[in-house]
């Protein structure tokens, strides 16, 4: 139950406000979810370096995760290259060459991961979208595209790590925010880890993100696995996916969770409701599309 | 013509000035709507308002007579439940567009979102473009005109109403049909459009119900074998003459039996709850009502004004419809009489039940059957209805005896229909649109009449924090044990959870939240006395709903067959030959007289447990009779007194 955004740059590269501009469509939207917030951004990628971010807590408690998180690094041979310390979550940047999903699988027994990737960092926390920005400086976040999500827990637990976006467990980059609820979830996630894959939550938005990513490693576009999504998962969803290049939406056949979108020269903004879009753009009205029942679309960057 | 700027003014602050400008007869534009909710939410005057830019949700609801006019878009449940008055509208709107209007005209210049009109019952709903899924899902009367595309399964369970279709008529819904069109009914679509300037030389398509699905093919042989209470919590579950009579209706009608009254079988409850201390001289103090206090407020907590009840007893919601207007009209002055509140239940208010009770909440439901903005106004409580205990997630059944020409209007249906209204709310698929739906009753009623939510106990433990976190004043919390008017036999027995495990979860969830005492919550589902009550309200109830116990006080013999509209003593009827038979003031004596014996045992048990106020019984006065209900409740376990004098016992 909750409020989604995303908005993809085709203009200004990496010096877009995205940060901006997702806390300013989430903040017009959290009357749908005042839990928690949640942001998945791209940052420039390096070669050969990986950036990861934990669920860590706060005082001893963080402390003592941070250890085990250095001694499994170490023991991967992920050699640090930088790391900070911000509200509850911890995020380091590595250089590593190994498999992603052995580490990632790995780490969560040191600590739970938020997200790794080449480009991806997830920041969520409990509150609104100005209390996570004021401990994580979103706001001088910039990039080409990014989504967010507001909360309203309904069945699991209100904490940082039961918030969105979810990433794609052990897959890198990919990260996913949902509006609704999959109820073939179980039925999907049996399918899911008989073929190897770990679930590090019981939230049907993990379930959407691996499905996602699954289909893409073996090749599929994402254009395709949105395709898919609508015909495989059962239930009511508008989700937003997002990769290191491309941002799509799927919608339910029932469309029955909101979702509207609005394209500019610049920008490709898209929301569960149109006051978080016309944050984007005050006192002007705006030409926004609302997608049809069963669509799906994805945008790539082109720079 | 008066200006409102939305990026000065909160909209909460901006419907207030809406409201005045509406009272002087002063026409308004608003300036930087920026696709804000709520925007003229509750005018009730034929002023003009134009909306420079794009609105939010339910942009023009619950009103009676403004003229509006949007620049740009709109957001999900436009002009929702609109009276009189217009709406135009030049660029898009998202679903629901029109839902549940009543008379109201709504013209979309764009593409309309999915189920446009839904449970509309009258008015017109006009779309220049294309709509969207499931057109006209659920309507019962009025017109949708659609100049382009239809989109899938247009007229899905329409029950009245017509749909015209100028494009493509993607595919129908179930029982819709395609008829042809009388040219008088083109001339009258040409001339809808030309009042709003609107040139169309196509032609259209018509589409209606087909009729096979309002009634029920057979209905239930009528038995009567005896009382609900022969069979309710017979030692032997599983032959018993009610399985019997079960069977033999099954077999005359080849499907679910449908039936009043609730769940029969043998269920944990209060009745497996005791107090600890020993209440064997309870007898003696005839004085003893005056002695503790009683009084109750519920539903300040967002500073609307509480219900004030003079002990922590209401009336549960029961509608107009499954019950005779006599009935109500007893109910009513029996609330009044005893201090405490009506409830109008699914079909509407009647102005004689507003006269009669002091105090009463107004209950919405997902047909809207008979809800509007000026009932809303008058009701001292609004009750956003999810579910019921006798049936959680389905919607309330009314048999077509019932559904006569006079509860037909009141309700905006077809006459004569086996009406089973819909099992979710247009624009409540989840609690982030729950809590827009709030907003909205709350502008629409200045913030002044608390909005409680009603659920049938399922996920409790979910639904309660969910509650609290929408802002809800209190919640309604209806056990498996609660009856009702009709409902199939299975969901009355098997689905939901006891009334005792509800009021244990609820407790929990707010203990969960930090919220212990910040939510009132009034139980109901099998409360039938001031004994049940008192340990309702010691389990943490902040008071409970007297539902069946008032309308066998008020004369019903709980023979089962409330569906079938011919109650030999005036009740559960629509049938004025049956109603003759309802004596009002003697049955409303009657009720009252029940209430008060109610308060004279709340009194004398929180007066016998050594508490000055009902609101002291605490978890403390209590131990549990069984293993279940110890398990239940986490009460201690004291199979020691179950052989005790009956006050220390059940009841």
């Amino acid at each position: 139950m909750c409020g989604i955004a995303g908005s993809m740059y085709k203009r200004n590269g990496a010096q877009a406000q995205v940060g901006k501009a997702l806390i300013s469509m989430l903040d017009g939207c959290q009357h749908r979810g005042p839990d928690s917030t949640g942001f998945a951004l791209y940052h420039e990628t390096h070669p050969g370096e990986m950036r990861l971010r934990f669920f860590v807590g706060t005082r001893e408690e963080a402390d003592a995760a941070i250890e085990k998180i250095h001694a499994k690094l170490a023991e991967h041979r992920a050699h640090i290259l930088k790391e900070e310390r911000a509200g509850t979550s911890y995020s380091v940047n590595v250089h590593f060459d190994g498999d992603v999903q052995k580490l990632s699988y790995d780490m969560e027994r040191a600590a739970k991961l938020f997200s790794i990737g080449e480009s991806l960092d997830i920041v969520k926390d409990l509150g609104g979208a100005h209390d996570v920005d004021d401990a994580y400086h979103v706001r001088d976040f910039h990039g080409t595209h990014g989504i967010g999500h507001v909360r309203l827990a309904t069945e699991s637990d209100v904490t940082a790590d039961a918030s969105h976006p979810f990433w794609a467990t052990g897959f890198s980059d990919v990260a996913i925010v949902h509006n609704g609820q999959i109820t073939n979830y179980y039925k999907m996630r049996r399918r899911l880890e008989k073929r190897g894959f770990a679930f590090n939550t019981s939230n049907d938005s993990e379930l959407i993100a691996v499905y996602l990513a699954d289909k893409l490693s073996q090749g599929c576009t994402l254009e395709q696995a949105l395709k898919d999504s609508i015909e495989d998962l059962d239930g009511t969803f508008s989700f937003l996916v997002s990769t290191k290049d491309e941002i799509g939406f799927a919608k339910d056949h029932l469309a029955a969770k909101p979702m509207v979108m609005v394209e500019t020269d610049d920008l490709i903004a898209i929301a569960s409701e149109e006051v978080s879009l016309n944050r984007l753009f005050p006192g002007q009205a705006l030409n926004t599309t609302e997608p049809p029942p069963g669509t799906y679309r994805t945008w790539r960057r082109s720079i | 013509m008066a200006s409102i700027d939305l990026a000065q003014l909160p909209v909460r602050e901006a419907n207030e000035l809406l409201r005045r400008y509406g009272e002087d007869g002063e026409d308004v534009e608003i300036l930087n709507p920026d696709a804000r909710h709520h925007i003229g939410v509750g005018l009730v005057h034929p002023i003009q308002v134009r909306i420079r830019g794009s609105a939010g949700y339910f942009c023009a609801g619950l009103t009676d007579g403004p003229r509006f006019e949007v620049d740009a878009n709109v957001g999900w449940g436009l002009a929702d439940n609109m009276l009189k008055g217009s709406i135009v509208v030049n660029g898009n709107a998202g679903a629901i567009a029109g839902v549940a209007i009543r008379g109201a005209e709504v013209v979309v210049k764009g593409n309309i979102g999915s189920r446009a009109g839904q449970v509309m019952k009258e008015g017109t709903l006009l779309c220049c473009g294309n709509a969207n899924f499931m057109a006209g899902y659920m309507m019962y009367g009025g017109r949708i005109v659609i100049l382009g595309e239809s989109g899938a399964q247009v007229g899905q369970d329409m029950t009245g109403g017509t749909i015209y279709v100028g494009g493509k008529v993607n595919s129908l819904g179930t029982d819709a049909q395609l008829i042809d069109l009388p040219a008088a009914e083109r001339d009258d679509l040409l001339a809808f459009l030309d009042r709003y300037n609107i040139s169309y030389s196509g032609s259209f398509q018509k589409i209606v119900n087909a009729g096979k699905k309002l009634r029920y093919p057979r209905t239930e042989p009528r038995v009567r074998q005896g009382p609900f209470f022969m069979a309710s919590g017979s030692q032997s579950g599983y032959w018993n003459p009610k399985v019997q009579e079960d069977i033999f209706i099954r077999s005359r009608i080849g499907r679910y039996r449908i039936r009043g009254y609730g769940a029969s079988r043998a269920l944990p409850h209060l009745t497996d709850i005791a107090f600890r201390k020993d209440l064997s001289g309870i007898q003696l103090d005839r004085d003893v009502v005056a002695k503790v206090n009683l009084k109750t407020e519920v539903g300040g907590r967002t500073g609307a004004v509480p219900l004030r009840l003079s002990m922590p007893v209401t009336i549960a919601p029961m509608s107009y419809g499954a019950l005779s207007k006599s009935t109500k009209i007893a109910l009513a002055i029996a609330s009044r009489l005893s201090g405490v509140s009506e409830n109008t239940g699914e079909g509407g208010m009647s102005d004689e039940q507003r006269r009669e009770a002091d105090q009463i909440i107004y209950q919405c439901l997902s047909g809207r059957l008979g809800w509007n903005i000026h009932d809303m106004r008058r009701a001292n409580g609004l009750e956003i209805y999810i579910s019921q205990g006798a049936k959680p997630g389905l919607g309330g059944q009314l048999m077509a005896k019932k559904v006569t020409k006079e509860i037909a209007r009141i309700r905006g249906i077809p006459e004569g229909i086996d009406l089973r209204s819909p099992s979710r709310h247009p624009d409540v698929l989840g609690a982030d649109d729950l809590v827009i739906k709030v907003e909205e009753f709350r502008e629409a009623t200045s913030y002044r009449i608390p909005v409680s939510v009603k659920l049938g106990a399922g996920r409790v433990r979910d639904d309660i924090k969910i509650a609290y976190k929408d802002g809800f004043d209190f919640v309604e919390l209806d056990g498996l044990q609660g009856s009702t008017g009709a409902a199939s036999h299975e969901v009355l027995e098997y689905v939901g959870i006891p009334t005792l495990a509800a009021i244990q979860e609820a407790m929990d969830a707010l203990a969960e939240l930090g919220a212990t005492g910040k939510m009132p919550i009034l139980l109901m589902g099998g409360i039938k006395d001031g004994v049940d009550a008192a340990k309702a309200i010691a389990l943490g109830a902040h008071a409970v709903a007297l539902g069946t116990g008032a309308i066998i006080a008020g004369g019903c013999i709980a023979c089962l067959q409330c569906h079938v509209g011919q109650c030999v003593v005036g009740i559960a009827t629509q049938d004025p030959e049956h109603e003759k038979r309802y004596n009002v003031p003697v049955e409303a004596q009657n009720i009252h007289r029940y209430l008060e014996s109610v308060r004279w045992q709340l009194a004398a048990i929180t007066h016998a447990l050594g508490h000055a106020d009902v609101h002291q019984l605490s978890r403390d006065d209590l131990v549990a009779l069984t293993p279940e209900a110890a398990a239940i409740t986490r009460l201690p376990y004291a199979p020691e007194l179950r052989e005790q004098a009956p006050y220390r016992k059940a009841s």
